[in-house]
């Protein structure tokens, strides 16, 4: 085990931002933290790195105890929400960083340099300062910087917060690859669920300074813990007391299946190749139902129409436990 | 007609903002301006021979290099306490922080006048308490240079703090952060990091700390007291010329002085570059003093 945390809790003020915190994250593997804002991400990854302390609890990094040990003697990379880049050096001054403060030989750091520049592909941007870099740019220059000191782990906080929907997803593309390449424990932080489930081989969700589930991403998504990891993962809709996935939902015209749920269809949404239908139950609850263009037509679901709902075999589905 | 009033609104905000232009340039002028000017004119009216014969006068050279010498020590200490307290401020937190951030505005706020009567109250050899123990160990602080130059640094404490905290305020401490994930110590960081980023506002807080310091005249003129021109400083003896009915030697020393206030300032203005804002406050502040 690499990163083994336990019994973590840090409180501002009065204000509990990690609640007991235990986990174990995996040696060489991509952990996403996954969890709403203000859920404590942050603070837990920043007391892995050392750059806060926690008021109970240990962090163990690679078998050594690290709880008291200083930032700059965990040999953990950081890479900021916002980059936090050096703005007055260059970029190969900016990567090669921790190399000088770690006094290497010339030859040596600009060889390094050269290497983790071509690896974020930012071989001939080198000269430029920071300020001359476009946003992602810059966020791989800050990688790259982490990466130079060859830390134990890789820490990430919202790498690609603040980018747009597609260079967020270009890059996130490339972080996965890096990660094969190079294999440094890596955690990342995201609250975008899409994002943890595509490039994550663990996912931790967090919320309110708890863990709530630690899995692989098909285990989340199969077999959720809670109602709170099913709806976070993903649409959710309530039908008879649980909560389904919205295309999980099999729809009839006649009252065919024991324990299906009867109700009309009050409104038909049309999305791309996606039908999203909503059916006031006889209960007076609403559900949300998703079904291909084809299936639709051939099912001859339209508005007003009686159904009847029923969750369909293998569906994944958690009683529902709390108001939404 | 619509096209006269939309003109007629257009040259309203004109005539608006040239008449807030004329307050404003009017304004400098009489206050700083014209003064100034006059004391220009006032001391090469006879040409320049007046002027290089009164800066032969060896008390004039005298009181010039004690200016320069206690105006660099003020320097110096500010520059280091002021960069250090700033740090404090903007990156600590302690109880009593708000209070001594208020404090260190109170040089500006205080006559300097009394600022040389508390050093007096303290330091005096024979009623102040330290001064007594000082004297024993033959250490003299008021009447002599370490007197001056500590109110010297006093009245320009806040200039180097002002200048620097709101660039530390704005710069945040990721960098710094960045920084020690990668390995770098407290003074590393310091020295690689935070210095560069602050550098052009300590740059111009230490300019502005040179210029109010070279012309401080209440608090050192209290300090100094006055052993046969010993511890005289420029603006002191700027003073003691004039109502010696040796206007000649005064107005002299007061273009030196402007002049290299005028120096300082201009070298920032050249050297800074062009993102860099120095908040606005402490700047006319020190520029008002000096005029006053
Ligand atoms: N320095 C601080 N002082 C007071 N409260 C803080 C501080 N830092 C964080 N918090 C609080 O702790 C909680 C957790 O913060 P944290 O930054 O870890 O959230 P997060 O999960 O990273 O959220 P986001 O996705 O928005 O970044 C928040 O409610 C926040 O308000
Ligand atoms: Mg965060």
């Amino acid at each position: 085990m690499s990163i083994d945390v336990s019994g973590l809790t840090k409180t501002f003020g009065d204000f509990v931002a990690l609640d007991d915190v235990t986990v174990s994250l995996p040696t060489g593997q991509l952990t996403a933290l996954l969890g709403p804002s203000g859920g404590g991400k942050s603070t837990l990854l920043r007391i892995i790195a050392g750059l806060d302390t926690a008021d109970a609890g240990t962090v163990t990094i690679e078998g050594r105890e690290a709880t008291n040990l200083p930032a700059r003697k965990r040999n953990v990379g950081f890479v900021f929400q916002h980059y936090a880049v050096f703005k007055h050096m260059s970029v190969a001054k900016n990567v090669a960083f921790g190399l000088e403060i770690r006094k290497r030989p010339r030859a040596e750091i600009d060889k390094r340099v050269a290497e983790l520049l071509e690896l974020v592909h930012l071989s001939q941007f080198r000269d430029r300062m920071p300020s001359q870099l476009s946003g992602g740019q810059r966020q791989r220059m800050a990688l790259a910087r982490a990466l130079a000191v060859e830390p134990t782990v890789l820490l990430l906080d919202e790498p690609f917060g603040a980018l747009d929907a597609k260079v967020r997803k270009e890059l996130r593309d490339w972080l996965r690859r890096l990660h094969d390449e190079v294999h440094t424990t890596t955690i990342f932080v995201t609250h975008d669920q899409e994002e943890a489930l595509e490039v994550a081989d663990e996912i931790v969700v967090i919320n309110d300074g708890r863990v709530e589930q630690v899995g692989s991403p098909d285990t989340l998504y199969d077999k959720p813990a809670n109602d709170f990891v099913m709806r976070f993962l993903g649409e959710t809709t309530d039908l008879a007391g649980q909560t389904v996935r919205p295309h999980d939902i099999d729809v009839s015209m006649s009252p065919g299946v024991a324990g299906s749920t009867p109700g009309t269809v009050t409104r038909i949404l049309r999305v791309g190749f996606e039908v999203r239908v909503t059916v006031t139950t006889d209960d007076g609850a609403e559900a949300l139902v998703t079904m291909t263009r084809t299936l639709a037509r051939s099912t001859g679901v339209e508005e007003g129409a009686k159904v009847w709902l029923t969750a369909a075999k293998g569906a994944t589905a958690v009683p529902v436990m709390r108001a939404v | 007609m619509a096209s006269t009033s939309s003109t007629s609104v257009g040259s309203g905000s004109t005539v608006v903002t040239w008449v807030l232009r004329l307050v404003v340039v009017g304004y400098l002028f009489f206050l700083i301006g014209w003064p100034s000017a006059l004391i220009v004119r006032r001391t090469f009216e006879g040409g320049t021979q007046a002027f290089t014969e009164a800066l032969q006068d060896p008390d004039v050279t005298h009181a010039l290099q004690l200016s320069v010498v206690v105006a660099l020590c003020a320097v110096a200490i500010n520059l280091l306490f002021g960069v250090g307290m700033s740090l404090l401020l903007v990156r600590y937190e302690f109880p009593g922080k708000r209070a001594l951030s208020a404090l260190i505005d109170l040089p500006l706020a205080v006559s300097p006048i009394v600022v040389g009567l508390a050093l007096i109250l303290v330091y005096n050899p024979r009623f102040g308490w330290f001064g007594e123990s000082l004297d024993a160990h033959g250490i003299q602080i008021i009447f002599a240079k370490p007197g001056m130059v500590m109110a010297t640094t006093f009245v320009a404490l806040p200039l180097v703090i002002r200048e620097v905290v709101p660039v530390l305020e704005d710069m945040g401490d990721d960098q710094e952060q960045a920084a020690n994930s990668l390995g770098a110590n407290a003074w590393q960081t310091f020295w690689r990091i935070t210095l560069p980023g602050i550098k052009w506002a300590v740059v111009y807080g230490v300019v502005l700390s040179l210029a109010r310091s070279l012309g401080e005249f209440g608090a050192v003129k209290v300090v100094a007291g006055n052993i046969s021109g010993e511890t005289t400083t420029a603006p002191v003896l700027v003073q003691q010329k004039y109502q010696n009915f040796e206007q000649q030697t005064a107005y002299a020393m007061s273009f030196l002085l402007v002049a290299a206030a005028v120096v300082c300032l201009v070298i920032v203005a050249l050297l800074r570059p062009k993102d860099h804002k120095p908040s606005r406050a402490t700047a006319t502040a020190a520029i008002q003093e000096k005029a006053s």
